[in-house]
């Protein structure tokens, strides 16, 4: 990874690719299949989502088997395919559509392109989790640090935002191109959050200042990032998502996963119904067992995805988070501040001064 | 008269113009109360409107040359409230080109101040649209630009329905209180109607007794033409009741002398005496069947639900007709009786059985009081009947009495005393004038000439 270097003229024309690509962890379209029992009977649901099959199949797995007369067809895009697929109005249109890029997902259904589900779990559906009846957040991942123990011997380990910030400064020599983030300009999730960070604390910026101090490397992804703390590349991760490092953390025992204690942001992967659904019944089924007990109860035991469900708690639910974390805990907001995101003028202005920040000290440092 | 169902009732009619323009009035309220309610809802949250714009328009700068914003969240939020309105915002410069934003939305045109706002409709969906008008602050250009921001109407009609109740309930409940006020008030009104009609109820039928009672204006004016009308009807029985009177009385003496003619015949053996006495009988009798005769004339003349049959008759023919009918009778007693008729016909509307029995009356008048030429005469322009004698006439003090029933000319006469109120009474039903004067004013005897002019409005 290299330090991005753009000159501002050009993201104006790459813009809608750079936000959107690195979404999903996987770009390569595949596609799980599901047949219907009874030929004659069968409905056919068409679902694309920004998740991988793995994540997806015990899901899907569970629901074909409560409803076995739909004919399930399952794509998995990245979240730029699924928005332009969405968008291209001559193509015809999934009947489901989960992403987990909160502002486009947002900018959908503000635009009125998405239906309302008034079933009586998408009602009871917490209010922080959903917008209208339009658009529902069926799962809670917070944002959080990994880090290498044996990397960190002797430096006390961060927990919160605040000693992330105090090592990168004490031990800047030790972590120089150790340290891995998001690269705010390529990944999408990555802009969500240094947004949400910066709009969260003005010290975010001392961070960024002190992530350019150790020239962090910037990756696209939670999987890139992880991959490299694995073999060792990397000794500190920041923000990563916590749902794809929680299971790979446990698998790696010298890496350890810390939620930070001073504020966890929390991101949701967000379902809708697109107005020009072909099969909304079966779609409506869909989206309503993804917010029963049932759907949540896969979603938390099969998955590292984290239920939103307010009777579910066990590790990783929304309940069990808030419960140990309280007020640090800080789901990104699904309202019109979203769309501010997806400003090109805004993300000019931010990205401007991370790109700012994170230069500061290299060019006048030691 | 039973109240049908059918008939209007005052109370109705007073309850249907009072409350239809009550519940006109009502709904009119209702539609304004709605429009306010509107009205407010759009007040309070053009406001929304306002500041969005305004702290976005505040960050709004000139960055290399062109405008540029760092856009605030918080603007965004500001647009949508717990209704969790759609929202869209969108920066334009002076030529009014889309710079950022997440909608292309239209502009104002009319309007006046920095701040517009109108409702829209825009794919599908009804959108609030508001529009500031800025420029900025810099040293050197001041270049304008717009922030147009908007949302769906989802809060406002929340609002506008909360609002719509509140003011919707008061009404409803000042329309249920107006309602009951106004069958009160209504009953109340037409209280001394009920009052009125109790007191005509109670009375007893055969009392002519002037209403006493205490009622308001309108009702007294009723009251006293409902007392004119009994002072007639009071009038009108006195002379019934001496009418009766009277008659039974002039029925009675002829009886009582036939009575006591046949007594005195009784008495008697000659033969020769019973043919007497049977021949004056006969004559008394005759006397009285004609007083009979003419007492149902005069009853069925004043029967005012008798509508005798009028049609086109010839003045000329009656006249004639009834000189014929009494031709003999006067033939007998010597009088010379004529008369003068136009050439041509008299065509008058009338009754024919009146018109033959005033003429009749007046001849068998004259002949009775001795007169020894009567003359029947038949005039045109105005159209008239007259009878004209030479008898002893009636002197003018005694002309208005004579029409009375009963009296009679002159002591010992031989008439009945009804002839010539049953003349007056058919003139009256002709709405025809009778007139009495004497035939040869300077002359002794003057003699009488009684006329009936017929005038434009005479029918029966």
């Amino acid at each position: 990874m290299t330090t991005p270097c753009r000159l501002p003229v050009h993201w104006a024309v790459a813009l809608a690719g750079m936000m959107l690509s690195a979404m999903a962890l996987a770009n390569d379209a595949h596609v799980l299949r599901y047949a219907a029992a009874h030929e004659a009977t069968a409905q056919p649901l068409e679902i694309y989502g920004a998740l991988d099959n793995d994540l997806m199949a015990p899901l899907l797995a569970d629901f074909h088997a409560r409803y076995p007369d739909i004919e399930l067809t399952y794509r998995n895009l990245t979240t730029l395919t699924l928005y332009r697929r969405f968008l291209a109005e001559d193509e015809a249109s999934a009947d489901v559509v989960m992403s987990s890029a909160m502002p486009w997902q947002y900018q959908l259904a503000n635009r009125g392109h998405a239906q309302a589900l008034t079933t009586s779990a998408a009602r009871q559906w917490p209010q922080a989790s959903r917008w209208r009846h339009e658009l529902f957040g069926f799962t809670f991942e917070p944002v959080v640090i990994v880090y290498r123990r044996d990397a960190l011997e002797g430096a006390t380990p961060p927990d919160s935002h605040e000693t992330l910030l105090r090592l990168l400064t004490n031990e800047r020599q030790r972590l120089k191109g150790r340290v891995v983030t998001y690269d705010p300009w390529r990944s999408g999730a990555g802009y969500t959050y240094a947004t949400e960070d910066a709009h969260m604390s003005p010290r975010y910026w001392e961070l960024v200042a002190a992530l350019g101090g150790v020239e962090a490397a910037l990756a696209d992804t939670t999987g890139e990032m992880l991959d490299g703390l694995a073999d060792g590349r990397y000794a500190v991760g920041y923000n990563l998502l916590g749902s794809y490092a929680r299971d790979f953390v446990a698998d790696h025992p010298q890496l350890e996963m810390v939620i930070p204690s001073d504020y966890a942001l929390v991101t949701q992967r967000l379902v809708l119904i697109p107005k020009r659904a072909r099969h909304p019944e079966a779609a409506k089924r869909f989206v309503d067992y993804l917010l029963s007990r049932q759907g949540q109860q896969v979603i938390r035991d099969k998955t590292p995805l984290g239920a939103v469900h307010t009777a579910l708690q066990g590790e990783g639910t929304a309940r069990d988070l808030r419960k140990t974390l309280g007020g640090a805990i800080h789901p990104i907001a699904i309202d019109p501040s979203l769309l501010a995101t997806l400003d090109t003028l805004k993300r000019h202005s931010l990205l401007e001064r991370w790109q700012r920040e994170y230069t500061r000290l290299s060019e006048s440092g030691p | 008269m039973s109240p049908s169902v059918n008939s209007p009732s005052l109370y109705r009619r007073l309850l249907i113009w009072l409350l239809v323009p009550m519940l006109a009035l009502g709904t009119l309220m209702l539609i304004q109360a709605y429009l306010a309610s509107r009205d407010t809802a759009d007040r309070a949250f053009d406001r929304l409107l306002e500041s969005a714009s305004l702290s976005i328009a505040e960050q709004v700068k000139r960055q290399q040359g062109q405008l540029w914003m760092d856009l605030p969240p918080a603007a965004l939020k500001m647009l949508a409230s717990n209704a969790e309105e759609r929202v869209f915002y969108a920066l334009y410069d002076a030529h009014d080109n889309f710079i950022s934003g997440n909608a292309e939305l239209p502009r104002i045109d009319d309007g006046q101040g920095n701040m517009r706002f109108t409702n829209i409709q825009w794919h599908d969906m009804s959108l609030r649209l508001g529009v500031r008008r800025s420029q900025l602050e810099g040293w050197r250009d001041r270049q304008p630009f717009e922030v147009r921001v908007a949302h769906t109407r989802e809060g406002r009609e929340a609002l506008t329905q909360t609002l719509f109740q509140g003011s919707m309930l008061r009404l409803i409940a000042m329309a249920i209180l107006a309602i009951g006020v106004v069958l009160l008030g209504v009953r109340m009104a037409l209280m001394p109607l009920t009052q009125l009609r109790r007191a005509i109820r109670a009375r007893d039928p055969r009392t002519l007794a002037p209403l006493d009672l205490t009622l308001p204006r309108e009702l007294a004016e009723l009251r006293e033409t409902l007392n004119d009308l009994l002072a007639r009807m009071r009038r009108v029985r006195a002379n019934q009741e001496r009418f009766i009177g009277d008659a039974s009385h002039q029925l009675r003496t002829p009886l009582a002398g036939l009575s006591a003619r046949a007594e005195l015949a009784l008495r008697q053996d000659d033969p020769r005496a019973w043919h007497d006495a049977l021949g004056v009988m006969r004559g008394s009798a005759d006397k009285t069947a004609r007083l009979a005769s003419q007492l149902l004339s005069l009853t069925r003349l004043n029967n005012p639900e008798s509508m005798p049959e009028a049609r086109d008759i010839d003045l000329c023919d009656i006249a004639r007709q009834a000189v014929r009918d009494a031709l003999t009778s006067c033939h007998r007693a010597g009088i010379d009786l004529g008369v003068e008729t136009p050439s041509h016909a008299v065509i008058q509307h009338a009754v024919q059985w009146q018109l033959a029995e005033a003429l009749a009356n007046l001849i068998d008048n004259a002949s009775r009081y001795g007169a020894s030429r009567i003359t029947v005469r038949v005039g045109e322009a105005p159209t008239r009947l007259e009878v004209e004698d030479n008898g002893p006439g009636i002197p003018e003090a005694q002309r208005l009495l004579v029409l009375r029933p009963f009296h009679r000319g002159m002591e010992g006469g031989q008439g009945s005393g009804l002839g010539l109120a049953i003349v007056d009474g058919i003139t009256r039903a002709h709405a025809a004038r009778l007139t009495l004067v004497p035939a040869r004013p300077n002359a002794e005897p003057p003699g009488l000439r009684v006329r009936l002019h017929f005038t434009e409005e005479s029918t029966p």
